[in-house]
């Protein structure tokens, strides 16, 4: 039975001001100093931004955020989101040329730029053709020697003197178009409505005191941060503190002391090597306050599967980890462990406004989190959503409790136990320029990528390599590509292969036989 | 201890290679085996112990054991 629900994010934003104006809702550092922003300040300034976007003829209109973490950031979000415009959040470490064609694609005609990001205004100014107006995101950057970007206070001026209000959007409407990797190698834009957003949050079965201590860690244009962290944290008056860097995760866990922190697996993994590399003799509650901050004792993770080992190891220090489950397109927690009803190893039960199904032992999704479809891509939107079930490419089951577990996938995409999935699709295009590079494929290997490369052998003979000059070229050629790519993408390992891959009988290359090096090498 | 063994000690934290057979020319992620997010972290860990300030987009640039030594001696002159 699926509950319907029609709400807005603008509806749960409105109850929390209400209800905890005077709570702490963001912290951050500037500078080395804890800076912070009440409920009723966030709200204020997310109202003029909004105003601002109005007075500036945005309304209706799709308006991109390049940046990471910040309170500018969220502000400039829930201004876009209450309002009856759409957010897109990019991923600011992509290289120029995709985050350029993602705001032509995604039909962007406002853009709030991180000043980290500022080299990029040229370009886009020159190659995005709908975009009319770029704002940067902190104020303290703008300034006269960039006319082509205005600044926020500048935004919020223009909605003084009692200007007019954006309309509440409708429950059905997209309230942001959220990036994620094709399985064709072209990113897909997964549409979210108010109502998908809005039922996600209120149907994740979590509930904390306000004023809890929340540490975001997660790049904030995913939408397990963005919805989970942010949206379903403002939902319940938590103080959510901005990591800075995650240079800095654990410096900043004792900065903030946060009693709550939603994980990737790779960052449970990684304190966890912290805690096995502290002096045995140290006690254990000591070391977790070192660690931790002192006040841990909740992490959710999700967005790649956790070895359930870390579970027990973690409980030994007070803290408790709760795996789940989700997707971009059900925007995106689909079941969630919590802190009352757990099973360690599966990803907890379905949310309350989600149906869940199996056809052929694939996870299929229906309810009101799941995505309208992809932006422009009928085909996709039609290959993933079948009679309102959206097909995720996962294989699982459930248990005689409930309990979903997942044992496989469908389709083929990498996922790294940092949460990104990878397209290899997307990467063997690109490294497939190398002129060295005959064939390749990009497998996921002790969570990294690995190119396996059958070199182009015209150009070895041409250039007289013998097997050692051919694999250095080749591991200069993918340092070169690393160089511009953020690191989930970068390519950490490298084999050179002496035979041509396997190709099937319709000449396509058969991945799940990529290891193999030993084709037969046809006879004429 | 040398400042180099030190720094090659923390390096050891991160991986399985043991901190006496780490060599110069060893490359974090392909060579040592370190994760994305390890990598960084590690990073963070050397600021806080030789009280140094890294640029995140210069450290991510360093491929090699001797070129992260290498930063990180540069940036102790400095300060």
């Amino acid at each position: 039975m699926v509950i319907r629900m029609e709400k807005l994010i603008r509806d749960i934003l409105e109850e929390s001001e209400k209800s905890y104006s005077d709570i702490t809702a963001v912290k951050w550092l500037w500078k080395k100093e804890i800076q912070e922003e009440s409920y009723a300040t966030l709200m204020e300034h997310a109202v003029q931004l909004r105003k601002g976007l109005l007075a500036e003829g945005f309304q209706g209109k799709h308006i991109a955020l390049i940046g990471t973490s910040s309170v500018e950031w969220i502000e400039c979000y829930l201004a876009i989101i209450t309002g009856k415009t759409v957010a897109v959040p990019l991923d600011a470490g992509l290289p120029d040329d995709d985050l350029i064609d993602l705001i032509n694609r995604s039909d962007s005609e406002g853009l709030f730029l991180s000043p980290k990001n500022k080299a990029l205004l040229e370009a886009i100014l020159t190659q995005c053709p709908k975009i009319r107006k770029v704002w940067l995101l902190q104020e303290e950057e703008a300034n006269a020697e960039n006319e082509k970007a205005e600044s926020l206070s500048k935004l919020k001026a223009a909605s003084q003197n009692g200007a007019m209000d954006s309309d509440r959007p409708a429950p059905e409407d997209i309230a942001t178009i959220i990036f994620t990797s094709g399985t064709t190698g072209k990113s897909k834009g997964v549409m979210l409505t108010q109502n998908n957003l809005a039922t996600n949050v209120s149907s994740v079965d979590y509930w904390s005191e306000p004023g809890t201590v929340l540490l975001s860690v997660l790049p904030i244009h995913h939408a397990f941060c963005l919805v989970m962290d942010w949206l379903k944290g403002f939902s319940l008056g938590t103080t959510i503190c901005i990591n800075d860097s995650l240079l800095h995760m654990v410096r900043n866990m004792s900065v903030f002391k946060p009693e709550v922190m939603l994980m990737v697996p790779l960052m449970i993994e990684t304190i966890y090597k912290r805690l096995t590399a502290a002096d045995p003799a140290i006690p254990k509650n000591i070391l977790a306050e070192k660690v931790f901050g002192g006040n841990l004792k909740i992490i959710f993770t999700g967005g790649a599967h956790l070895d359930p080992y870390y579970i027990d190891q973690f409980a030994e220090y007070g803290v408790d980890v709760l795996e789940g489950y989700g997707m971009s397109e059900c925007s995106p927690v689909i079941s969630s462990n919590t802190p009352k009803d757990h099973k360690a190893g599966s990803i907890g039960k379905p949310l309350s406004n989600v149906e869940v199904a199996f056809e052929d032992g694939e996870i299929l999704v229906k309810g009101t989190s799941v995505m309208k479809g992809y932006y422009k891509m009928p085909e996709e939107t039609a290959q993933t959503l079948k009679d309102g079930w959206l097909h995720t490419g996962d294989k699982g089951y459930m248990d005689e409790d409930g309990f979903l577990f997942i044992n496989g996938r469908v389709k083929n995409l990498i996922i790294l136990s940092n949460g990104e999935n990878i397209s290899p699709e997307e990467i063997e295009n690109k490294i497939a320029l190398g002129e060295l590079v005959g064939e390749v494929i990009v497998t996921g290997e002790n969570n990294g990528l690995t190119a396996r490369i059958y070199p182009e052998q015209e150009a070895v003979a041409a250039k007289g390599l013998d097997e050692e000059a051919v694999r250095k070229e080749l591991q200069e050629f993918l340092d070169q590509y690393n160089k511009n790519q953020p690191t989930y993408r970068q390519i950490t390992g490298l084999v050179v292969r002496k035979n041509p891959f396997i190709r099937s009988s319709t000449k396509k290359i058969k991945r799940q036989e990529a290891m193999i090096d030993e084709a037969v090498l046809p006879t004429t | 201890m040398t400042q180099e063994m030190q720094f090659k000690k923390i390096v050891a934290q991160y991986c399985e290679t043991a901190a006496e057979d780490i060599t110069d020319d060893m490359r974090f992620r392909e060579d040592l085996g370190f994760s994305s997010l390890g990598f960084m972290s590690f990073l963070g860990e050397l600021e806080d112990t030789f009280d140094v300030e890294l640029d995140e987009e210069d450290a991510l640039q360093v491929v090699t054991i001797s070129e992260a030594f290498e930063l990180l001696k540069k940036l102790q002159q400095e300060s």
